[in-house]
């Protein structure tokens, strides 16, 4: 502070005030306006309920149509989308939302993630009182799609389909080799343990001409998660995820899933680095006859090739098992919903579940029975093909930190990288796998 | 600041005294600072105390649980450490490079303009478009280095799928991302050295090292110092090339401590343990701007 200037009279110091006085004034109102922006943000007529989801793309239309088939079904109601992009940050943005009291009226959820939801407090539960009202029912769902639905008694979420890991073909190669049944499905038996398998990816690299299976995963957060979990509930061991630790799990039986792993992507008779875009190229472009994939890709597959033919993941260690997950509607938390509202939207997400014949062209097993079992559904191929998947299929291990987009399956998945890429040896892979897990396990739950 | 006009009237000189016009001026300014950073760092520091997390439920107080955990923790080890080391491998370079390139463009390269412009553009660039950028070059199969590595008769690298590379890997893009503004802060230096002096060293017979040696890098001290604390600084809160560039991977060994508060608190739920670790984090940066400010007093002495 040198050259502090010498106290002024009065007339100065008023206009220095004067000047302070508006810059302050000016401060308030600005924060006044942002704030009063947000507000009318979050503000929304009562006919309008509001969902946020994560499909873009293909699904993003048909979600779009669904909401146009859904109309006759909720007269004077609006379904308000906002899309977000998949992935973490969407998981971030609705817990913040939720956290705060000011999420929407009804959102997207990942069923792999409830464990972290429903114990929370982020969610609310369903009232299936009023949703058998508007012709939603228990009976409507598998026991599998629904068992996960449940916290403590209460439904916590509403599936809306059933997205399992799977495998896609181009038929004339697999025909070639002798691997197709005669109504044209996929030879499930010639998948039926490690060694058929292996041999299968031989002949299909044959009739193919180039290689065989195609998997995708390297540097990916999920596909080596996705394709071993799957594998591993075959074997029938167990993976338990008690709060606190440790894992009971069986490490012989996760190393023996590993080891097959690490042979499939031999980089001979199946390429060897593929991440996930290289994995459905090499697919679409003929270089393998077959892939290890999410259905989701359904849409992508059949643009490359319009016969593109599908099987639930073959049981190849002799318990049936597939992994998938499950998107479902759920209720952020409100302090204090309006009730008529709530109503509103559970009449809105009804008519949604049963406009699902239009979500099943996408590739997604709708999880509302009813629409599966039309004459419709049966027509769609390969979709009705590899429906039986949704009989049998492994979620994430009920663990808060797992789940779709989770720094879990990620973990896990680097793991497995590091096995199938820089040949980590299957058991050290395994046990490397449980202390990860234990990591995770150790860490205090946020509910 | 005991005045020697006192106003007459003992009331109205303690509310000067209190709302002294310096105050008044910095008023705006210490509002916003009071709003925006102090009580954010109080609330940061009052929610690492407590079991805060992303959900309905109210946080209860748990003491310094979350520090002992984290002191615990290998994982934020192992991202302080990314950090701490991404730092050193990226801030001597990013002083040495910009000083090569300011005293080549200093000395008088044809065409200044041209170099002036080449080595500041990258700056421009926000960090999404340098990311993207980067990712393309480099890719393994159809990437710029790896084709330059395989015309040479090379193997290609796995630029950042590969452990032991990822973190030089994005080391080198901030080195051509940011050097440029370090380059500018030297040619600056660079322009304000009088002429005299080198005209008394040609004089004397001073060659061009000599002069180099005695006179331009003795002047280019103090903001090499400058440079080194701003670069310091800059690189030990790196986390938005590497999210883009590696999300931390591969198998976590890129992820710096910034990206594993994001982690933890974001994606994990964990808001009061992400803030123990943020002020674990802070007390480091502490430390080292206490210790480059004891260095720069002995210097000054």
């Amino acid at each position: 502070m040198t050259g502090t200037p010498a106290p002024v009279g009065r007339p100065a110091l008023t206009r220095r005030r004067a000047l302070t006085a508006a810059l302050a004034a000016g401060t308030s109102v600005l924060g006044a306006g942002a704030l009063s922006g947000c507000g009318s943000a979050l503000a929304a007529d009562d006919s309008t309920v509001r969902l946020w989801d994560l499909f873009s793309g293909a699904d993003g239309g048909l979600l779009n149509d669904m909401v146009r088939k859904a109309r006759p079904d909720m007269p004077g109601t609006r379904i308000e989308r906002t899309v977000l992009e998949w992935g973490t940050p969407y998981y971030t943005k609705l817990a913040m939302s939720s956290a705060g009291g000011r999420g929407p009226d009804v959102a997207v959820l990942h069923m792999s993630r409830l464990a972290g939801y429903a114990p929370t407090g982020l969610v609310d539960p369903w009232d299936l009182d009023l949703l058998a009202e508007y012709g939603v029912r228990r009976e409507d769902f598998t026991d599998a799609v629904w068992s996960p639905t449940q916290y403590e008694g209460q439904t916590y979420a509403l599936p809306l389909d059933t997205h399992p890991f799977i495998v896609f073909f181009h038929p004339e190669p697999v025909k070639k080799a002798g691997l197709l049944t005669k109504d044209g499905t996929l030879d499930a038996d010639a998948f039926s343990s490690p060694d058929k398998f292996l041999a299968a990816g031989k002949e299909l690299a044959k009739a193919s001409g180039k290689q065989g299976i195609s998997f995708g995963y390297v540097t990916d957060t999920a596909q080596g998660w996705r394709l071993f979990y799957g594998l591993y509930k075959q074997t029938g061991g167990v993976f338990k995820v008690p709060p606190g630790g440790p894992a009971e799990v069986d490490v012989d039986r996760m190393a023996e899933v590993i080891a097959f792993m690490a042979k499939l992507v031999d980089g001979k008779v199946n390429p060897k680095r593929l991440d996930y875009a290289a994995g459905m190229a090499s697919f679409n472009n003929r270089q393998t006859a077959m892939i290890l994939s999410g259905e989701w890709e359904l849409g992508t597959f059949r643009g490359a090739d319009k016969n593109v033919g599908a099987a639930p993941f073959p049981t190849v260690f002799g318990t049936p098992a597939v992994y998938a997950d499950s998107h479902s509607f759920v209720l952020p938390h409100h302090p204090d919903p309006d009730a008529a509202h709530r109503r509103r939207t559970h009449r809105a997400v009804a008519a949604l579940l049963k406009a699902g014949q239009i979500w099943g062209t996408a590739g997604h097993i709708p999880a509302y029975g009813p629409v599966t079992r039309t004459k419709e559904y049966a027509a769609l191929l390969p979709q009705a093909h590899y429906k039986v998947a949704a009989d049998h299929v492994v979620l994430d291990p009920a663990a808060w930190f797992a789940g779709a987009g989770s720094d879990f399956q990620n973990a896990m998945s680097q793991v497995l990288q590091q096995a199938l890429l820089d040949g980590l040896a299957p058991d050290r892979a395994a046990r490397a796998m449980v202390r990860r897990l234990n990591t995770f396990l150790a860490k205090p739950s946020p509910a | 600041m005991s005045s020697p006009h006192a106003s007459p009237r003992p009331g109205a000189l303690s509310v000067r005294r209190l709302f002294s016009p310096g105050l008044l001026f910095a008023l705006p300014f210490l509002v916003l600072f009071a709003v925006f950073l102090l009580w954010p760092l109080g609330q940061g520091l009052w929610m690492s105390l407590t079991d805060r997390a992303l959900s309905a439920h109210a946080p209860s107080f748990i003491g310094v649980g979350n520090f002992t955990e984290a002191f615990q923790d290998a994982e934020m080890w192992k991202a302080l450490w990314h950090t701490v080391l991404f730092t050193l491998i990226s801030t001597v370079p990013l002083v040495v490079v910009a000083l090569g390139m300011a005293l080549l463009v200093h000395t008088g390269l044809p065409g200044q303009w041209v170099w002036r412009l080449a080595f500041f553009a990258p700056y421009l660039l926000p960090v999404g478009v340098v990311s993207l950028l980067w990712i393309w070059l480099y890719q393994p199969d159809l990437g710029l280095y790896n084709h330059l590595l395989d015309k040479l008769g090379l193997d290609g690298v796995a630029w950042l799928s590969d452990e032991s590379v990822a973190l030089w890997a994005i080391a080198l893009t901030t080195l051509w991302w940011t050097v440029g503004f370090n380059f500018l802060l030297y040619l600056a230096a660079l322009q304000s050295i009088p002429d005299h002096l080198y005209e008394a060293a040609a004089i004397d017979g001073a060659g061009a090292w000599r002069r180099l040696f005695s006179i331009t890098l003795p002047s280019l001290s103090r903001i090499t110092v400058v440079i080194t604390v701003l670069q310091l600084l800059a690189s030990l809160k790196v986390f938005d090339q590497v999210y883009l560039l590696t999300k931390g991977g591969p198998n976590n060994s890129t992820r710096p401590v910034v990206e594993y508060i994001y982690d933890v608190g974001f994606t994990g739920y964990r808001l009061g343990y992400a803030s123990a670790i943020s002020y674990i984090f802070f007390a480091l940066v502490v430390l080292a701007s206490a210790a480059q400010f004891a260095v720069l007093r002995r210097r000054e002495k």
